[in-house]
């Protein structure tokens, strides 16, 4: 694995031409794809449980206490100063300098399902499927500001210019389409918050080749950047002008006999089965209304419930990383009348998501993951609201061979920093991308002179919540 | 992975020669496999063996074994080891994973056979001029020995059209003209390319292509980078690089001015200083200080280290560099040169101090003028500030009665002029999410008079509203801009990034009424659009505001000139004008006002709602809370607030008030107009500490001084300052610079670097195809004496003269069965390479082919076309792109806004780095999303319509004519009948398919800004357009061959 490039150009090398790389051959699951291209690890580490990841980004950092971290003690100190040892030395974002004051939980816990797992009342869809679904308690991150703690959960890094956990994962396992790209990012934004921003960067392929990138799908304008004709141009015609533009490369490459001509030959036909198959991708009107229902989606309104109906097409078509940001849980402010908001717009959809995926069978191979770069304090801001907290919070995970139906370590009595079994987002990338079939240890890519991984220099196998 | 590493593999067996030698053979590997475990970093080493230094491996451990025994392999225990049978006992472990080939074996026993010889790293050994084999060009001359050796020969030049496309691209980063191409074919004299490298070296143009690799490398951008990404001012910084590579400025003064320009005089060398504020800046609230002071040093390091030294230093940030001898004391030592840049943790991105250091470039006349306008308004201001008004009698009952508060008259009306939906809410319920100190509130409420734009939303719009004021005698009309999360322009206006009122115009039955004194209630006003400018005569300039910061809504109030007097029945009809240069900087929402007061203060108590929670408005805040303490107890502070609000709304002073409402905001405007740059300014050096593994909250470290690597030697002064370490960089002493810049310029000519890790010359990066080439470029560019008359010491142009006057540049690039047999890479140079361009010059190779370029060189950023809603996921402030207007879409590719969180989705398709990070190795990828950009992206379809109207206007009158008028403009070759054949085909089937709907050929040819032919027939248009487009689609057309 060591020099992309050359492994940029072999894979299409690959691809209906003569001289196919052992890499072309050898694939994935030993058949050659049908479609897509292959990953660059190949033969993958470990047998796979996992496909695919759909990735329920809730950016703005949701606070972990007002979703799945019941803390009695910490309703009990509401009001009480903050006992020192839990904060002494500690990194504090809004609050410095300011009196830490405990803040109790908004709303109450209930427990959910055979397994008893304990959420926020508010999440009565989700404890629907609580016996699918795993709890990690105990996550923690190094970055307390929004744009460095997006930049770790992504890439684990917090130097920009590396590449982000979709591209690791495309760039792994490759990809098992070429009508989509492999590597799918959407947004919504509901009511309540704030709507930090989030750049680029989260979705870059860092230094990998740009092909291994996110592609944001837009629900206003073009789904696709550039993806719909220009006007005037008919699809027939379209079809003809890369008819042409092929031929005049094929002209090229016969004085030539340049890779390069010839993937970009492939490149355009794959552009054109692009242009084909988004609009069918983004046309929900032949989904039936009780799916539309149970998801909560009105088809077309950008929303986070409509992203999830969607995450499900994109799972069926073979794409192989689905990121869906859900952004403004950022609650410095009015977090007890903002959190039903939230709730509102995620519970449902979330469920509808997992039961949906459970039911056409494609829970098991798909990691569905639900959280966001960082957690929230137990102490209070402005008396209603919470800031940015880094030492605790929750992950919620199913599918793809994740344990269902557990919950997983434990932060202390007052939800401030994780005690019990704690995950690093380094650890958790090294467990997902085990169920992806991944050494973290072992995926890397040489950047600088130095054989760079997603998880970086750290990274555990969290075994207890593998199935 | 090894099957993809055939093209190295075979190299090294190009490479494997009688003698194994330690830096090219052994160093890669052990680098790679050894060194992680047994290398330079203490913290990880294992069993305390080191295997870099000799000394160390032949050391006897405790049992007395020698990991080397020169000279006998089989008593050597690496050998043993690497060997081993024994999965237990096999170096590397098998759990490191870095399994040693048997070829990799065989070399190393070779080396210890051979008396294990250990060098120095190549790269940090001095550099000397090797003496070059034969006469002539010292690279053909090196080059060619080397293939001789391999029994490979060199490549024919090429013909002579690739000659002159290749050079003026890799030169200018533009295709040739037709003329110039025509005036090198024809000149078989012995100087022809000679003079064609000089012409070309003397452009500016040359300056608008190297500077790229310059501009990735220190990160330039004109955005800060972090959270709201806002956009900063530093394009004076990227001209100054433009500059400097036109007028050939020395790379040893260049270094300098960068480095330490605030050590130097004169405004370039300020300029040159804005390097060391490219790094990325947060103005996040709630950020550590500490934290990222911490994370603005380390990125000087890191992008320092890499544009100089070619190093990787960033590794030793947390510890000891695990292949290269570079410390963790070193990074801090050298962190400790910045550490007397003046800057604060939170960079401010709006306000009085936003961006911290900013240097001024204002021309001499601007200079002038601005302080004739600042003595002008301070002694005005002094004046007024000697007045103290009495206190009108009954003002606070007044204010508590509510009889300053605005009123707002149901509008009868509203229209707009360029097709955008107005709709009226009075009564009836509107929905609305605004922003309240920071977050976000919702709210359905009866709209109370407001008007609420939807639906089309053209980039300039005109706004008619009547209303009926009622039986009155008024003094004032107000506005009230109201928020709502929908519109994409910070929430007021539909689109870009501030809404921009340019007039506002009111009338009574038809008849004019003159408007006098414009005053806002904005917290952050913007220099470029003063309230004051609402009401001048000029079309262009108005009253804007960003919104960010504001927390609330902003008012506008209008005072007439005389005090009007209505009936019952009397309408007045207001225009709200929006002729900006700002596209859809046009007003979202908003409420029209009216008051009877003298005079009221624009209202601050309509803070997001439309309800108003006190009547108690018509002061300014300070003066209101002043006016409420017994004027015996007020402060200084609380009368001169008083003061000054009865100053300006007193008839007596009415005069004054509006001019010296003019002159700030004569003064405001003009200031906008003066460049500004961040810059370095010195301070105090704050105390530097070697931070244990990179924690910022650890202040337990060793304290350290500037220092330069310890391993590359020490600076003679005491206290070392940056100018010392700009000094040290361009000095002999230091072997690495000219190296790394070398190796850099000579992937611009062939495509990749003489060592192909342009990042990294250290142990873990590729030993050099050919040293030879690579010290005696080195040599020459720090002290020309090849053919060097008229050159200096660092002479860039020189340096790139001397690569493409080479025979090996001018080499065809055509591909030889044996040369890829042998050296599939094309290491060896038996060929040139065939390459994409880079991001910028794809577009400026589609401008340039079609006639739309529009050249000059330097100025502001400016914004091509780019799609709605890019920007979306932004905030802090939302808002929308506006692209620039006429000239300014069709610059240069460089000159492009670089938003490094949302760069410009096509440069980004085609591999731009967003410049968060320095970045030199530029991948060069070719993916689907860059087919979908140059087939469909509106830049690319404007420029196939242009180029398609410039060949029926200029390509002959016919169809083989135009196809190779085209073909000639964009790859300078005519096509061959083949290709002739597939874009005749495809002209005469789209000609069919236009012919048959010419609705979709005036769709079609409608796309773009660029002015139309006044002549064309749609159809035939259309139908050419559609070969244009093919042809700028060409592999060839975007690929330097």
């Amino acid at each position: 694995m060591k020099d992309i490039f050359e492994i940029q150009r072999r894979t299409f090398l690959g691809r209906g031409v003569a001289g196919l790389g052992a890499m072309a051959l050898r694939t994935l699951w030993g058949a050659p794809p049908k479609t897509g291209f292959p990953g660059a690890v190949n033969p993958l580490h470990y047998p796979a449980k996992a496909k695919r990841v759909i990735f329920l980004y809730q950016a703005g950092g949701p606070s972990h206490l007002e979703t799945f971290d019941s803390k009695p003690k910490l309703a009990e100190m509401h009001g009480k100063g903050m006992p020192e040892s839990f904060t002494k030395g500690q990194q504090i974002a809004q609050l410095q300098g300011r009196p830490l004051v405990c803040f109790g939980p908004q709303y109450g816990f209930k427990k959910f399902g055979k397994s008893g797992q304990e959420m926020i009342e508010l999440f009565p869809h989700i404890g629907s499927v609580a016996d699918d679904v795993c709890i990690i308690r105990s996550m923690w991150t190094e970055q307390i500001n929004h744009d460095p703690a997006h930049t770790v959960m992504n890439t684990g890094s917090i130097i920009a210019g590396r590449p982000s956990m979709g591209s690791w994962v495309l760039y792994g396992l490759g990809a098992e389409t070429d009508e989509l790209p492999g590597y799918v990012v959407l947004f919504s934004s509901g009511k309540g918050g704030q709507n930090q921003p989030i750049a680029a960067r989260q979705w870059s392929a860092g230094m990998l080749p740009s092909k291994f990138q996110g592609v944001k799908l837009n629900s206003v304008g073009d789904p696709v950047l550039y993806i719909q004709n220009p006007p005037g141009m008919a699809a027939a015609a379209q079809k003809e002008s890369i008819d042409a533009i092929n031929r005049l490369n094929q002209a090229q490459n016969a004085a030539l006999q340049d890779p390069e001509i010839l993937t970009r030959i492939a490149q355009y036909e794959m552009a054109f089965k692009m242009q084909s198959s988004v609009p069918g991708l983004m046309d929900m009107s032949k989904e039936p209304a009780s799916v539309l229902e149970a998801y909560g989606a009105k088809p077309g309104d950008g929303s986070f419930a409509s992203n999830c109906l969607l995450a499900r097409r994109l799972a069926e078509r073979g794409v192989r990383f689905i990121q869906l940001y859900h952004r403004d849980w950022d609650h410095h402010a009015g977090i007890k009348q903002n959190i039903p908001l939230k709730a509102e717009e995620t519970d449902k959809p979330t469920a509808a998501l997992i039961s949906d995926l459970k039911q056409r069978g494609l829970l098991d191979d798909t990691i569905v993951v639900w959280g966001g770069e960082f957690g929230r304090t137990p102490m209070s801001q402005g008396g209603d609201g919470r800031d940015h907290h880094i030492k605790g919070f929750s992950f919620m995970v199913a599918g793809g061979g994740f344990k269902p139906g557990i919950s997983h370590g434990a932060t202390d009595d007052l939800g401030y920093a994780a005690v019990e079994s704690p995950v690093s987002v380094h650890d958790f990338h090294a467990t997902m991308l085990h169920l992806l079939g991944i050494d973290h240890k072992r995926m890397t890519v040489k950047f600088q002179g130095l054989d760079v991984r997603l998880t970086g220099t750290a990274g555990e196998l969290v075994k207890e919540i593998l199935a | 992975m090894q099957s993809f590493r055939l093209g190295l593999l075979g190299l090294s067996i190009l490479t494997l020669r009688a003698e194994v030698s330690f830096n090219r053979d052994i160093r890669p590997i052990m680098s790679d496999t050894c060194f992680r475990c047994h290398g330079p970093d203490k913290s990880s080493r294992m069993m305390n063996l080191r295997l870099d230094i000799r000394e160390e491996a032949l050391k006897p451990n405790r049992a007395g074994v020698s990991p080397i025994v020169p000279g006998d392999p089989d008593k050597s225990n690496i050998i043993r080891r690497i060997f081993a049978a024994n999965p237990a006992q096999i170096m590397p472990p098998k759990a490191a994973h870095k399994e040693l080939t048997e070829a990799q074996k065989r070399t190393i026993r070779q080396w210890v056979a051979e008396g294990a010889k250990y060098e120095g790293h190549w790269a940090y050994s001095p550099v000397r001029r090797p003496a070059a084999p034969t006469e002539g060009n010292p690279i053909d001359s090196f080059v060619l020995a080397r293939l001789a050796k391999e029994g490979l020969t060199a490549s024919a030049a090429a013909d002579k059209i690739t000659q002159i496309r290749r050079v003026t691209l890799d030169l200018t980063g533009l295709p040739p003209a037709p003329d110039e191409v025509k005036a090198f074919l024809a000149d078989d004299s012995a100087g022809a390319w000679t003079r064609v490298v000089d012409r070309l070296l003397a452009s500016p143009r040359y300056a608008e292509k190297q500077a790229l690799l310059w501009l990735d490398a220190v990160r330039y951008a004109d955005t800060c980078g972090f959270h709201g990404d806002n956009p900063w001012p530093a394009w004076p910084y990227r001209d100054y690089v433009l500059r400097s590579f036109r007028d050939n400025k020395p790379f040893d003064q260049f270094t300098r001015e960068q480095l330490a320009g605030d050590f130097l005089s004169g405004v370039d060398a300020w300029t040159g200083s804005a390097y060391n504020r490219m790094t990325r800046t947060s103005a996040e609230g709630g950020l550590q200080p500490k934290e990222y002071l911490a994370k603005y040093g380390a990125d000087r390091v890191r992008t320092t280290s890499n544009v100089w030294l070619g190093s990787t230093m960033g590794c030793a940030e947390c510890h000891d560099h695990k292949f290269d001898p570079f410390t963790q004391k070193d990074f801090y030592s050298m962190k400790a040169f910045f550490a007397d840049i003046k800057e604060t943790g939170l960079v401010p991105d709006r306000g009085k101090n936003a961006w911290g250091s900013l240097l001024a470039l204002p021309t001499a006349a601007q200079r002038d003028e601005l302080a004739e306008l600042r003595a002008r308004i301070e002694e005005m201001e002094r004046r007024m500030a000697a007045q103290t008004p009495p206190v009108p009698a009954g003002l606070l009952d007044d204010v508590k009665a509510g009889k300053l508060a605005w009123q707002f008259p149901r509008p009868l009306t509203a229209a707009s002029q360029n097709g955008s939906k107005l709709t009226i809410y009075n009564e009836e319920p509107l929905d609305s999410m605004y922003d309240f100190r920071g977050s976000l509130v919702s709210e359905k409420k009866p709209g109370h008079g407001t008007i609420a734009a939807s639906g089309p939303n053209p980039d300039n719009e005109t706004y008619t509203v009547t209303f009926k004021p009622g039986a009155g005698k008024w003094t004032a009309l107000g506005l009230e801009v109201i928020q709502d999360e929908s519109l994409p322009g910070m929430r007021v206006a539909r689109g870009a990034d501030r809404f921009v009122l340019t007039g506002f115009e009111a009338a009574v039955n038809g008849r004019p009424i003159p408007l006098v004194l414009a005053t806002d209630n904005v917290l952050y006003p913007v220099p470029e659009h003063p309230v004051m400018a609402v009401l001048d005569a000029d079309p262009a300039t108005g009253w804007g505001v960003t919104m960010y910061g504001e927390g609330r809504n902003v008012f506008l109030a209008l005072r007439l000139g005389a005090p009007l007097e209505t009936s019952e029945s009397d309408v007045i009809a207001i225009r709200l004008r929006h002729d900006s240069k700002y596209r859809r900087a046009v007003l979202g929402r908003f409420r029209v006002a009216v008051s009877a007061a003298t005079y009221a203060w624009p209202g601050t108590t309509a803070i997001g709602s439309r309800d108003r929670k006190t009547d108690e408005e018509g002061l300014p805040e300070e003066a209101l809370a002043a006016l409420k303490v017994p004027a015996a107890r007020r402060t200084a502070e609380e009368s001169k607030a008083l003061a000054e609000y009865l100053v300006w709304a007193s008839p007596e002073f009415q005069a004054s008030e509006i001019e010296l409402a003019n002159l700030r905001a004569r003064r405001d405007m003009l200031n906008a107009q003066i460049p500004r740059v961040v810059y370095s300014d010195r301070t105090e050096p704050e105390i530097t500490r070697v931070l244990a593994r990179g924690n910022f909250m650890d202040d337990s470290g060793e304290v350290v001084k500037p220092a330069i690597p310890a391993f590359l030697g020490k600076l003679p002064s005491a206290n070392p300052t940056r100018l010392d370490l700009a000094n040290w960089l361009v000095s002999a002493d230091n072997p690495l610079t000219a190296r790394v810049f070398v190796n850099r310029m000579w992937r611009e000519f062939f495509g990749q670097g003489l060592s192909k890790a342009l990042d990294d010359l250290g142990s873990q990066g590729e030993w050099p195809t050919h040293q030879e080439v690579l010290d005696w470029l080195a040599a020459e560019f720090m002290l020309p004496r090849y053919q060097g008359e008229g050159a200096h010491a660092w002479d860039v142009k020189h340096l790139i003269r001397t690569i493409v006057l080479s025979d090996t540049y001018r080499q065809s690039s055509l591909p030889r069965p044996e040369v890829k047999a042998k050296d599939p890479e094309n290491r060896l140079l038996a060929r040139q390479n065939r390459f994409r361009v880079d991001a910028e010059i794809v577009r400026d190779i589609a401008l340039a082919s079609s006639g739309l370029l529009v050249e000059k060189f330097g100025g502001p950023s400016v914004r091509p076309v780019q799609p709605d809603g890019y920007l979306a996921a932004l905030n802090f402030p939302k808002r929308d792109y506006s692209a620039s207007r006429g000239d300014d879409l069709h610059r240069r590719s460089l000159y492009t806004f670089w938003q490094r969180s949302f760069l410009h989705p096509a440069l980004l398709a085609f591999d731009a780095p967003t410049r968060e990070e320095c970045a030199v190795n530029r991948v060069t990828s070719n993916t689907p999303l860059q087919a979908l950009v140059l087939l469909n992206d509106p830049e690319f379809v404007e420029a196939a319509r242009v180029f398609a109207q410039n060949t029926l206007a200029q390509g002959g009158g016919s169809l083989s004519q135009r196809i190779n008028w085209t073909f000639q403009r964009a790859v300078q070759r005519p096509p061959t009948a083949a290709e002739a054949q597939v874009l005749t085909g495809l002209y005469r089937k789209s000609l069919a398919r236009f012919k048959a709907s010419p609705e979709r050929a005036r769709q079609f040819i409608g796309v773009g800004e660029a002015p139309a032919a006044a002549k064309a027939n749609p159809v035939d248009l259309a139908a050419m357009m559609t070969v244009t487009r093919a042809v700028l689609n060409m592999h060839e057309t975007v690929t330097r061959n």
